[in-house]
């Protein structure tokens, strides 16, 4: 295992020693060989991609290229349909997360997930934090506040909503409610956080804020982002995959991908020239 | 251009063509003016040399014209990919087509001069350099308009020529100088042009190396094949 | 497109107006007869009301009295039939929300549900009569409120069945995500979202059940004393209006409207509080 970034007691002094300590590092998840089905029909065909350590990975393609698909294979979400599955191998610290004995709970915990549209639970801005962190952990009164206080700067939302922690969430604006998502998956200190179209509902501004949060994030957590926006793929991923019809076409640097890619499919989907 | 599907967005796809459009034009007047420029020389021809220096405002003007589409097109359509490479590397190209209209007017200039004086000596080996120059930027226009990749190596493994034709006059020339004092004048000119003819032919290169990364997002090596080993022409970020 | 011609036009409108028109009048026909029945209950149960009808035993024929030990007995059934309901058709909506979701069971389940929903009260009162006052020998509150419970338990079902199912799967997935088990995510997450429509449904529930005359008719029965033991017969407040309306008597007769009219108001203030709930969730 790897060194946890947030201690219980004092995460902030954590989260600033722990950065930047293993700059090329190796992989934190290794696709190898996937397969995919939908009941009968394949959704991803033999993907092998790795996601490295503290980067932002990428996955842009056509709707129904199968990106999301495999976003919701490396936290299990797949497990909620009784007709989907997959095989292969996923690995994580040498264990295949999706094998038959892995603790789906115990890896979601390590895997985090923010979705494509703001997901607050009905209950108060400090509840939907400390709902999460009470799953796995049991943190005394004064522990917990520290945790939600440090999720919510790490999000970038304390400074707004630091009056008023105990309002239902629902009251936030959109944007806000996205920041409380992603705060709300870091509370449990994921090593993976995975994005699903995470700015889609949202207005520029708010996308911003979010892209440059992915970029602040990236220091501490292996990040994996599905866009439909290619621009937005340059400006947070370090690599970048693409899909085509359940396939990976192409993985590479971001510059690379957005200069120069290798496949020609790459290029016509990126320049829009799709046919 | 290429077999590529055209864009889904129709106005992008007119607007590349308009790019393309444009930088042929201009690659066409600067082919006119070298056009004209040699033949000044050869001919000892006013007229045609004034039309050279002429059509330099035409060029100047062309260039601005691209520059600003570019940056529309950076600005409005954030390209990406080989569209990107594409139109950055217009830009590149712009400027080197500038660059070789400048040197084509300076050598009418020059040719305006050299019929004030008399030139006693065989100017046959500036006038194959120029025709080599000529033929080449002819391929490069040729290249730009076509996005064709083999003739972009083409031109750029041929500068070796020139430059070895160059190293040729340059000494030819020194020889007239030190027999007869009297030719410093006109030599000095006809070195300035042959020397001018040299670096149309650099830029010629830089374009077709612009242009393989445009196409193919590779880059040619590093070394480039140089017939240049006169010690006497090091200076290379010259101008006029 | 080109206009349209004035002759088509014209028809277009006659046939509008005409539509218009029939639509109105059958709205104005329910409000008449609705205001009508409104009316009367408030006119003749107005005139009953006073304070004896909650500090009085229900009277002998001739004798003044009030309705005490019905609206006890009424109350009584009615939170029974809650207690023993409402839990029972929560977890079964929430079975069939959380857990049954598309499965043939399930299905199954939701096709019988909505059958009992339908199902004519008189038909449960005379079920709740076999199988519970027949055995025990003798009709008692606690048949009366097991008949409710079954008139009651249908539509807690349906209405948890579907305001779980209105919550929308990203939240559940959300949940999950963080590595919650499904019975957290369920109690934790979903109950609250649901909780609005649930309540809703469960006073829709209470509104429905305590207007139920049939069905206790088999089973509570009446009792014209003060009675608290659910063993026995229970007065309650619809058989006492239904037996004191068939009477002869000038004085039951009163009693039954002023019965008739807390039974409206009540019924009224429930729907009331459901919709003003169910507002409140919208906003």
């Amino acid at each position: 295992m790897r060194q946890q970034m947030v201690p219980g007691g004092g995460p902030e002094a954590a989260a600033r020693s722990a950065p930047a300590a293993v700059p090329e590092a190796g992989p934190r998840v290794s696709i190898e060989a996937l397969d995919f089905y939908y009941g009968e029909t394949q959704a991803l065909r033999g993907i092998t991609l790795a996601l490295p350590e503290r980067q932002v990975t990428g996955m842009i393609g056509p709707s129904g290229c199968g990106k999301s698909t495999l976003l919701r294979v490396l936290n299990r979400m797949y497990d909620l349909y009784p007709n989907q599955r997959a095989s292969g191998r996923v690995l994580m610290d040498g264990e295949n997360i999706i094998g038959p004995d892995v603790d789906v709970n115990a890896l979601r915990r390590r895997v985090g997930m923010v979705f494509q549209r703001p997901t607050p639970f009905p209950m108060s801005i400090y509840e939907n934090i400390a709902f999460g962190v009470r799953l796995h952990e049991r943190l005394s009164r004064a522990e917990m506040d520290e945790r939600v206080e440090w999720s919510l700067t790490r999000a970038a939302l304390w400074e707004e909503v630091k009056d008023r922690l105990r309002n239902a969430a629902g009251g936030l604006s959109g944007g806000q409610q996205q920041r409380l998502c992603i705060a709300r998956s870091i509370a449990v200190r994921p090593e993976v956080i995975l994005l699903d179209e995470p700015t889609s509902a949202l207005d520029p501004i708010s996308t911003l804020r979010i892209e440059e949060l992915i970029d602040e994030l990236k220091r501490d957590f292996t990040i994996a982002i599905v866009t439909h926006n290619m621009q937005q793929a340059a400006r947070v991923a370090d690599q970048v995959a693409f899909f085509y019809l359940g396939e990976l076409v192409e993985a590479g640097p971001s510059a690379q991908i957005f200069t120069a890619p290798h496949e020609r499919r790459t290029q016509e989907y990126i320049t829009g020239r799709f046919g | 251009m290429s077999d590529a599907p055209e864009h889904i967005v129709k106005s992008f796809e007119q607007e590349l063509a308009r790019l393309r459009e444009k930088l042929i034009e201009m690659g066409g007047i600067v082919e006119s003016q070298m056009a004209l420029a040699m033949q000044a020389i050869a001919q000892r021809d006013t007229a045609a040399a004034t039309r050279a220096v002429e059509e330099d405002a035409h060029v100047d003007a062309l260039e601005r014209d691209v520059e600003q589409f570019v940056v529309r097109l950076l600005a409005l359509r954030q390209p990406v990919a080989d569209d990107l490479r594409r139109i950055v590397g217009a830009l590149k190209i712009t400027v080197d087509l500038e660059r070789i209209g400048d040197y084509a007017a300076n050598v009418a200039k020059r040719s305006l001069v050299l019929t004030a004086s008399a030139v006693p000596f065989n100017l046959g080996g500036l006038l194959h350099m120029g025709a080599m120059v000529q033929g080449h930027l002819k391929l490069t226009v040729d290249a730009i308009g076509e996005g064709d990749l083999a003739k972009a190596v083409e031109i750029w493994r041929a500068d070796e020529q020139v430059d070895e034709l160059y190293n040729v006059v340059f000494r030819e020339l020194i020889t007239y100088m030190m027999e007869d004092p009297r030719s410093i004048t006109p030599c000095t000119h006809l070195l300035f042009i042959s020397k001018n003819l040299e670096r149309i032919g650099d830029h010629t290169t830089n374009i077709a190396e612009t242009l393989y990364y445009a196409l193919s997002g590779q880059s040619l090596p590093q070394a480039r094949p140089k017939g240049d080993h006169s010690a006497y022409t090091a200076e290379r970020g010259e101008k006029t | 497109m080109s206009a349209p011609r004035p002759l088509l036009r014209g028809r277009r409108k006659a046939v509008n107006a005409l539509a218009l028109g029939l639509a109105s009048l059958a709205t104005l026909l329910g409000l008449v007869v609705l205001v009508w029945i409104l009316g009367t209950t408030l006119i003749h149960g107005a005139a009953a009301l006073g304070p004896h009808l909650i500090t009085q035993m229900t009277p002998p024929p001739g004798a003044a009295g009030g309705l005490a030990n019905a609206i006890f007995g009424s109350t009584m059934l009615v939170l029974v039939a809650v207690l023993v309901g409402a839990p029972i058709g929560v977890l079964a909506g929430t079975h069939l929300a959380e857990y049954g979701r598309a499965r043939p069971f399930a299905e199954l389940v939701r096709f019988v549900n909505d059958i009992l929903l339908s199902a004519p009260s008189v038909v449960i009162g005379l079920f709740v009569y076999q199988i519970v006052v027949r055995p025990s020998g003798h009709f008692s509150g606690w048949a009366g409120a097991v008949a409710l419970g079954f008139i009651l338990l249908p539509v807690v079902v349906r209405t948890t069945d579907e305001t779980m199912r209105l919550v929308p799967i990203s939240l559940r997935e959300a949940t999950l995500a963080l590595g919650a088990p499904k019975w957290r995510m369920i109690t934790q997450v979903i109950y609250p979202a649901a909780r609005v429509g649930i309540l809703t449904g469960l006073l829709l529930g209470i509104a429905r059940i305590s207007g139920e005359t049939a069905p206790l008719l088999f089973t509570a029965l009446n009792n014209q004393y003060w009675s608290m033991d659910l063993g026995h017969p229970l007065a309650n407040v619809p058989v006492v209006i239904f037996q004191f309306a068939l009477s002869p008597y000038d004085s039951w007769h009163s009693l039954a409207w002023a019965g008739a009219l807390l039974l409206t108001v009540f019924v009224l203030v429930v729907s009331v509080l459901a919709r003003t709930l169910l507002r409140g969730r919208t906003n």
